[in-house]
């Protein structure tokens, strides 16, 4: 998967080394790549932002959904 | 040691031998040139210019031309940089040898597998995945293949020049515009979406250097103008196996789309891209690799460079007495 790959700058700058594509990432989107990258599940993933931005989780649940569809176009992960 | 290059050419169509004379500096370097208005020449780089004869006057001519470059200039190696004058200089290297001319070029055998009418059968002997291609000597034979692949589609001169056409239109259109200036076959390819990557490497039997960038912008021909090095397993395995299998001597590109499937290779240069001058700028020099071959000195192989370099091309300007110009018009050298 390429989102492994990716190293995010201090700018949230994401960078795919082998393909030499970056993207830029919002405080959420780069904290989810984060998470994926630890091997978070997406459940996982909507239950510690929830925590950590104190939201309700359906909308962290939908932003997240819409975030890993995201990454499927980008062809950042399967 | 001094040598003799060509491609010269330094607009948003450049040639590789500004990027290659970049790499060879320290060395006395004299200019090969086709044209005079090619910016090259009035860089200060090259010590001697001298206008060539046209490759389709053929060999007996560029012999005669480069006799008298080397009688005139003392020149020791002769660097063929443009797709048009390879298969010459490579068809002769032993003529060329004979004058006391150094060279480091593939045989014509390897030349001609990496040729893009036949790059389909040596992509299937790597193992490599490569778009659909087919030859077409005529438009009839460019509709007849638009037909079968669908659109969009790339219409390629053999040598030069590639254009995207999304309608048969624009097939037909690109097709008399490549085929005017550089006549038939042409190539109509599949065009397989993706991210383009490039690999520029030297070997002599085996892989001696390379490196792998990422096209960030182009000119509207697709000549690089701005990149960044990337590392790219599978484009280092791809350009070890393409020189092991072939025992590629001399310079090479290879051009790719990485896509979810894998890696295609859509076309194998023989010879360095015009952004060459990338490699010394990030410590590794093939142009100075590729000397060191040609004199065979022991050469390390070096693959390591920084990632995440970029390369930017931009346009200088420069003046000089206009009688340069003129005197290289009349007499053929400076």
């Amino acid at each position: 998967m390429l989102l492994d790959e990716m190293r995010i700058d201090e700018n949230d700058v994401g960078f795919v080394p082998s393909l030499g594509i970056t993207f830029q990432l919002n405080e959420t989107g780069k904290r989810i790549v984060e998470l994926l990258q630890e091997g978070r599940s997406k459940d996982e993933i909507v239950l510690a932002l929830s925590q950590e931005f104190e939201a309700d989780w359906k909308r962290v649940y939908r932003d997240v959904e819409d975030f890993f569809l995201k990454l499927k176009v980008y062809g950042l992960m399967q | 040691m001094k040598i003799a290059l060509s491609g010269l050419n330094n607009t948003d169509n450049p040639a590789p031998g500004i990027g290659v004379a970049k790499g060879l500096s320290g060395h006395e370097l004299v200019g090969l040139s086709y044209d005079p208005n090619e910016p090259g020449i009035y860089q200060r780089i090259f010590e001697r210019i001298f206008l060539m004869p046209y490759p389709s006057l053929g060999f007996e001519e560029l012999h005669e031309r480069l006799a008298y470059i080397k009688e005139k200039s003392g020149i020791e190696m002769v660097w063929p940089n443009l797709d048009a004058e390879l298969p010459l200089y490579i068809k002769h290297q032993e003529q060329l040898h004979e004058m006391g001319l150094t060279t480091f070029l593939p045989t014509l055998e390897q030349f001609a597998m990496r040729e893009k009418a036949k790059l389909a059968t040596l992509c299937e002997e790597l193992g490599i995945l490569h778009p659909q291609t087919y030859m077409a000597n005529s438009i009839e034979d460019v509709v007849d293949i638009t037909r079968r692949i669908g659109f969009p589609l790339m219409i390629k001169g053999n040598y030069y020049k590639a254009y995207r056409a999304n309608t048969l239109e624009e097939a037909i259109e690109h097709s008399y515009t490549i085929a005017n200036e550089w006549g038939f076959p042409l190539l109509v390819q599949q065009i397989v979406e993706g991210i383009e990557l490039n690999y520029a490497g030297v070997a002599d039997g085996k892989l001696y250097g390379g490196f792998c960038i990422k096209k960030l912008t182009t000119t509207d021909i697709g000549k690089v103008w701005s990149a960044v090095t990337i590392r790219n397993e599978a484009m280092e395995a791809l350009a070890h196996r393409f020189v092991e299998h072939t025992r590629w001597r001399g310079a090479f590109e290879l051009e790719a789309i990485a896509t979810n499937e894998g890696i295609y290779l859509i076309e194998i240069n023989p010879r360095f891209p015009a952004w060459i001058g990338f490699s010394v700028d990030i410590g590794l020099n093939l142009p100075r690799m590729a000397l060191a071959l040609a004199m065979h000195e022991t050469v390390e192989p070096k693959f390591s460079y920084p990632e995440q370099k970029m390369y930017v091309r931009y346009v200088d300007e420069t003046v000089c007495d206009y009688a340069e110009f003129t005197k290289l018009l009349a007499t053929k050298e400076l």
